[in-house]
């Protein structure tokens, strides 16, 4: 085991500090000269035909500096993928969910743009409208999007092995359908924008973001700027979960406005904006068809999943694919059938979200208790038996190296006493199992890859420019750990400059989890080249050869001989001095298959590692109310090398709120024709601490032997145990009642009438 | 449009006394967020739930976002940008990066003030104490653990803690 | 969040405060805490045009006992009745109905004990923002003619969620409320309109300055509710219950209040109900499962969907809540025995 000086130590977070002072500066936090206050007039209608404008009253208002509507714009559809393009920051002709844009104001202050807003005159013919995926394919009413008939956004159609002939030859089989809601992030943070032009005529702009060259290039087309004058700036970001991925049209607005107006603009979304006018999370409805042989082991598995998209396609492929993807990845079905449609309905817009498809994944599990029952076999002895293994390769064709999965199994059940627990327990209490495995990254054409910039200052210290941003998940901090062990300096030596478009090469962005796998990895091998050129000058110095150094604590020593030692600053110097750079670039870019495509060809190696994870809960159910209360949770995830446990440990638990007691307690959203009836904290149930059951967390690590994939074989850490979490609780509360509950999530009253129904069974 | 007058309150933040002129329907965090740049106090939700406002007037905890500033006039308030003293983080401050309490950060001021509030009056709580006092702050990306663990050791630091380090790095004032 | 604009008063004494309510009557309103009013103000669906703050008015802010009565100012905050050890011994369901109210530092310290009493009626259709409101007809409560909580209903059928008001109202508190006028006192059984509009029997001049509590000699009481949460909600549904033990046999229950909120225009004092556990002994808990029982019956078709959660589950829920809170009142008599 390699002696690591900060790699794998509990590092408190080098972004804290600034936090607890209060001193971390948030989109909404600044401050411009001559700042203008911006605000968007949203429809209130859920499909409509934008008849007329008349934004004369608006612009005449004292303190006004300007109205934008489509009429400003080039009317340019814009999407995701280039063939999703559907959707216009600012719309034209028609509107398609309560909440899309039709106009902007910029005002000298919050009171005066909110009544301009009101003073802005629209006239629409409203248009029938559908709510939910089922209604939405087969209605007569026009489509809400031209281009796609019947209103199926994405298809994403999946075939392999034999699956008729698999199902032919099954011992059992079963099919399930399950529901769930959509269910949204709750960011702390609501959405913000701030934006200006500066002299040369390049837009900075600071937004909470998912990766800062996702929203560079849209900005650049949209402006018609070159990238280089395309300045998405470095800001403390409260939070993604998967919601700030993508352009938003508020960044085009804020952008335009501040084009127009020669001014700085911000635009602050209140918490309702935050819920309905930047993503949610998919509602869908998955059926599940599994074939088993004697033994439990899956021969063969049909999916079909129908999703409500919303209004437009966002990161729509991605989305319908991922919550299949992980199960794929998790378990073991090589001769599996996935056919899974995104919708469009008149609702806000549905993306990526950290718990991919709760009731998907959730469905999936509870379908292999309900085989396990039925076969009389342990649910524990059932995900053992599917699991995936080191070696294999997924249903789609993606080989798996690093893989602990049966560790996680076996350590999380230990650790909640399943043996001495399960079908033991008093009435209902019960304890569940949930399994998942997230892939680290996808393909992401030419922004896959990462690269890294690293210069030393002369007194020794050292600045490093990477791409990667930080949502709150602790990129920042595993960036210095990592080059601060590399170059043998102190995290207080390193400065990062970071998720900057004017300053820091494109990085893919913290989807899928991969920043630590790919963004960490260009800075290890940008860390790397410093170290090596360093240890070429200080071979000199030392009269040895470089590959005899070691460098740690601020200096550079003779690895044999730690006395013959000079220290890191010394030999910057020295470096200056004889004009030789110790600065340098790395850069990592995943060996995966550049041709495999979400929707048209949907095989070939996804991301070179996955994480697999296992929760365990245990709950205690109150027959007469129906609400659940959790007694134990265990949280263990496989993330190949645990760089920093402190982190990781925050991860999981986080995880467990989000996906377990939020997502499978009490989260979703309720509607009435479109409009969403629970926007604000205080109708969404999001978990609070007095919610929360204690949580055990176990970290495992499995570096594959001859590959280690991700930096010292780090892996993803963020979602798999959210995804987990919730089907550990969906599992734990069907035992307890001794109901398989198929319609999520198990708020009370579902729970009171799936007793019933059993007492009168 | 009418114009609104203003009245001009005094205001003690942090210990720094302000005159300022505020409008009747400015909010005590619209004050110290605009008026004095004092941006530590987050709007989460601007409707008193999520507790990101949350600050101590004359002591007690209160959200911000729904404290008119003319109703604080004449009072003592705090602010997460008076936790410390100077440059020199206080326990508590210092607990929550120690016990990796903070993660985006957005909820950790209002957190830290609720805290406050519970160890001004109560220095050596039980965990069930620190839990009840946190409970109408959301935080959406720690799951609260180590949140709870943080204020908990920050007045008990716990020997089976990896995170304590009873008061041997950073912060020694409350 | 922006608040309206208005013009703001803190007069210094009572008789300041009650000449600006009959100056301004339906344009003013007052202020408290302000976590109900202002939350209202911010979505527009409250704009009074003149604020008269209660802020000087700490003459409205006590606890006192006084012959067979436990006075409380309107004005004192949740936190001081919570820690009252006079209110815990003799009106205990007032203090576990207060320690329920929302969460500690929203409403604890600023919030008031008259000011959850006169929170506004919520449903959650109403409760929203003016954009959400702003693409669909008005509802009743908001000016309008329909009704989203129940279809074709021609009149609000907003509820009143105040875990305050619903114990008080089992402890058959009495109010007084204050005008130019002079004083008045009312039953807080008598003070609802049974308008989701207009909830209280309540002039624009007046102000609510007292709430008593008459001291029963050998009382208990108890209060329960039910959110999907542990904090900041407001209930789904709740119960509060006093039972005054029979003179002649203290093992039987003499009278009791039985009151369920959350679920009707006012708390709903179920006096059929309550009159039924006359006789009844504190041991009976297949009275009290009855008791349960009935009070579902009787307080369901008063609830509307309009809580965001299921409204069977909430119909439901009285009968557990019912038996719940009778149950823990009992407790204390057992408890009180043992003593």
């Amino acid at each position: 085991m390699t002696d690591y000086t900060l790699i794998g130590k509990r590092m408190p977070r080098v972004d804290s500090r600034a936090k607890v002072m209060g001193k971390a500066r948030y989109t909404a936090d600044l401050k411009l000269p001559g700042m203008l206050v911006g605000k968007i007039l949203r429809s209130p209608h859920a499909h409509a035909k934008i008849v007329n404008i008349d934004t004369s009253r608006a612009r005449a208002l004292p303190g006004v500096k300007a109205v934008v509507t489509g009429a400003d714009t080039e009317g340019v559809k814009w999407g995701v993928f280039a063939y999703t393009r559907d959707q216009q920051f600012i719309q034209t002709e028609k509107v398609r969910y309560i909440g899309d844009e039709v106009a902007g104001v910029a005002a000298v202050d919050e009171e005066t743009a909110l009544a301009a807003l009101d003073l802005i005159e629209v006239e629409y013919e409203v248009l029938p409208a559908v709510f939910d995926p089922m209604t939405a394919m087969t209605t007569d009413a026009e489509p809400i999007h031209a281009e796609f008939p019947n209103n199926i956004n994405i298809h994403v159609n999946i075939d392999t092995g034999s699956v008729d002939e698999n199902f032919a030859n099954a011992y059992y089989i079963r099919e399930d359908t399950f529901t769930a809601p959509e269910e949204s992030y709750f960011h702390g943070e609501p959405y913000a924008v701030a934006a200006r032009f500066d002299y040369d005529d390049c837009l900075e702009i600071w937004m909470p973001n998912g990766g800062p060259h996702m929203k560079s290039k849209p900005l650049s087309n949209a402006f018609k700027i070159p990238l280089h004058k395309v300045k998405v700036k470095k800001i403390t970001i409260g939070g993604a979960f998967g919601g700030r991925s993508e352009i938003c049209p508020a960044d085009y607005i804020c952008a335009l406005l501040a084009k127009k107006t020669g001014s700085p603009v911000k635009i602050v979304f209140t918490r309702e904006e935050n819920t309905i006018a930047t993503r949610q999370g998919h509602a869908m409805i998955t059926t599940h068809k599994t074939g088993v042989d004697k033994e439990g082991r899956v021969l063969a598995r049909e999916t079909t999943c129908y999703m409500d998209g919303g209004a437009y396609s966002s990161t729509g492929p991605i989305a319908t694919s991922v919550p299949f993807l992980s199960m794929e990845q998790a378990y073991r079905m090589g001769s599996v059938r996935y056919n899974g449609y995104r919708i469009y309905t008149n609702k806000p817009i549905r993306g990526m979200i950290r718990v991919h498809g709760r009731g998907f994944a959730c469905g999936l599990d509870t379908q292999l208790d309900m085989i396990a029952e039925h076969l009389g076999i342990d649910p524990v002895e059932m995900r053992l038996r599917n699991s995936r293994q080191p070696g294999e390769f997924t249903s789609t064709g993606s080989r798996v190296c690093s893989c602990a999965m049966d560790e996680t199994i076996k350590k999380a059940s230990a650790a909640a006493g399943w043996s001495e627990k399960f079908g033991k327990l008093p009435p209902f209490h019960g304890i569940g199992i949930g399994t998942n495995s997230v892939q680290t990254g996808f393909p992401m054409g030419i922004r896959g890859g990462s690269q890294s910039f690293i210069k030393f200052n002369e007194d020794g210290e050292a600045t490093v420019m990477s791409g990667v941003v930080d949502n709150g998940q602790g990129n920042e901090n595993m960036l210095v750990q990592i080059a601060a062990e590399e170059l043998g300096l102190l995290p207080e030596d390193i400065h990062l400059v970071s998720a900057d478009t004017e300053t820091t090469s494109s990085d893919p962005g913290s989807y899928s989890q991969v920043s630590t796998f790919v963004g960490g990895h260009a800075v290890k091998n940008a860390a790397a080249r410093c170290r090596k050129k360093l240890f070429d000058v200080a071979a000199k110095i030392l009269k040895t050869d470089s590959d005899k150094l070691t460098a740690k604590n601020r200096m550079i020593y003779v690895t044999d001989d730690p006395e013959k030692s000079v220290s890191i600053k010394k030999t910057v110097r020295v470096a200056l001095l004889n004009f030789t750079s110790v600065n340098a670039e790395g850069g990592y870019w995943p060996r995966v298959d550049m041709k495999r495509e979400w929707v048209s060809n949907p095989y070939g190696q996804m991301c070179e590692a996955f994480s697999f994870g296992t929760t365990v809960i245990e709950v205690k159910v109150d027959p007469d109310t129906g609400q659940v209360t959790v007694l134990n949770a265990v949280a263990c995830q496989d993330v190949g090398k645990a760089l920093n446990p402190l982190v990781l440990e925050g991860q999981f638990e986080g995880s467990v709120a989000m996906g377990g007691q939020g997502g499978m307690l009490t989260e979703y959203h309720d509607w009435r024709e479109g409009r969403c009836l629970n926007p604000t904290m205080l109708e969404y149930k999001v978990p609070l601490v007095c919610d929360m059951p204690e949580i055990t967390d176990i970290i495992v690590e499995s570096v594959y032997p001859e590959n280690p994939m991700g930096p010292y074989g780090a892996k993803e850490a963020g979602m798999s145990i959210a995804m987990s979490a919730a089907q550990a609780y969906a599992g734990a509360v069907s035992n307890a009642i001794g109901v398989y509950m198929d319609s999520f999530p198990l708020t009370p009253d579902k729970i009171v009438a799936a007793i019933r129904e059993k007492g009168q069974a | 449009m009418q114009i609104m007058h203003t009245t001009d309150i005094t205001l003690t933040i942090n210990e720094q006394t302000h005159t300022l002129a505020v409008k009747p329907n400015d909010t005590l965090l619209e004050v110290v967020r605009d008026y004095l740049d004092l941006t530590g106090s987050k709007e989460g939700c601007g409707e008193g739930v999520c507790g990101s406002c949350t600050v101590l007037l004359d002591g007690h905890p209160v959200r911000a976002c729904l404290t008119l500033a003319l109703e604080a006039d004449g009072s003592d308030v705090t602010t997460v940008e008076g936790l410390a003293d100077g440059d020199t983080l206080s326990v508590l401050q210092q607990s929550f990066i120690d016990h990796g309490a903070v993660q985006c950060g957005f909820c950790t001021p209002g957190m830290l003030m609720s805290a406050r509030a519970l160890l001004n009056d109560n220095p050596s709580p039980d965990r069930e104490a620190v839990r009840k006092s946190l409970s109408g702050n959301i935080c959406r990306c720690t799951g609260y653990a180590k949140i709870v663990d943080a204020v908990e050791h920050a007045a008990r630091p716990e020997s089976g803690c990896p995170d304590c380090h009873n008061g041997e790095t950073g912060g020694d004032h409350d | 969040m922006r608040l309206p604009q208005f013009t703001y008063h803190s007069p210094d004494t009572l008789e300041g405060v009650l000449a600006l309510l009959d100056e301004h009557r339906d344009q003013a309103g007052v202020l408290a805490g302000g976590t109900d009013l202002l939350v209202r103000m911010k979505h527009r669906l409250a704009a009074p045009k003149v604020l008269v703050s209660l802020k000087h008015l700490d003459t409205l802010s006590y606890i006192k006992e006084t012959s067979g009565m436990v006075s409380i100012g309107a004005k004192t905050p949740i936190i001081d009745v919570i820690q009252s050890d006079r209110v815990r011994q003799q009106a205990p369901a007032l203090v576990e109905a207060c320690e329920r109210i929302g969460a500690v530092s929203i409403q604890h310290y600023r919030g008031t004990i008259g000011g959850n009493i006169l929170q506004d009626n919520r449903c959650i259709h109403y409760n929203q923002s003016q954009f959400h409101r702003s693409g669909r007809q008005p509802c009743h409560k908001d000016g309008g003619k329909i009704c989203y909580a129940r279809d074709e209903a021609d009149r609000c059928n907003s509820t009143c969620q105040s875990d305050g008001a619903t114990a008080l109202m089992a402890l058959d508190a009495h109010l007084v409320l204050n005008s130019i006028r002079g004083e008045r006192r009312v039953a807080l059984d008598a003070f609802y309109s049974t308008d989701g509009i207009h909830p209280f029997d309540m002039q624009p001049d007046e102000l609510l300055t007292r709430i008593d509590v008459p001291v029963v000699p050998e009382a208990v009481s108890a209060y329960a509710r039910l959110s999907y949460r542990s904090a900041i909600d407001y209930p789904i549904v709740c119960a509060g219950v006093r039972l005054v033990p029979d003179p002649d046999d203290a093992g039987c229950i003499g009278s009791a209040r039985i009151v369920v909120g959350a679920m009707g225009r006012s708390p709903l004092f179920l006096s059929k109900v309550s009159q039924s556990l006359t006789g009844i002994r504190f041991d009976n808990s297949t009275a009290f499962e009855q008791a349960g029982k009935d009070a579902m019956n009787a307080a369901a078709a008063f609830a509307a969907h309009n809580a965001g959660a299921a409204l069977t589950y909430r119909q439901a829920m009285v009968e557990k809540m019912v038996g719940r809170v009778l149950s823990k009142a009992a407790a204390q008599v057992s408890i009180r025995k043992e003593r």
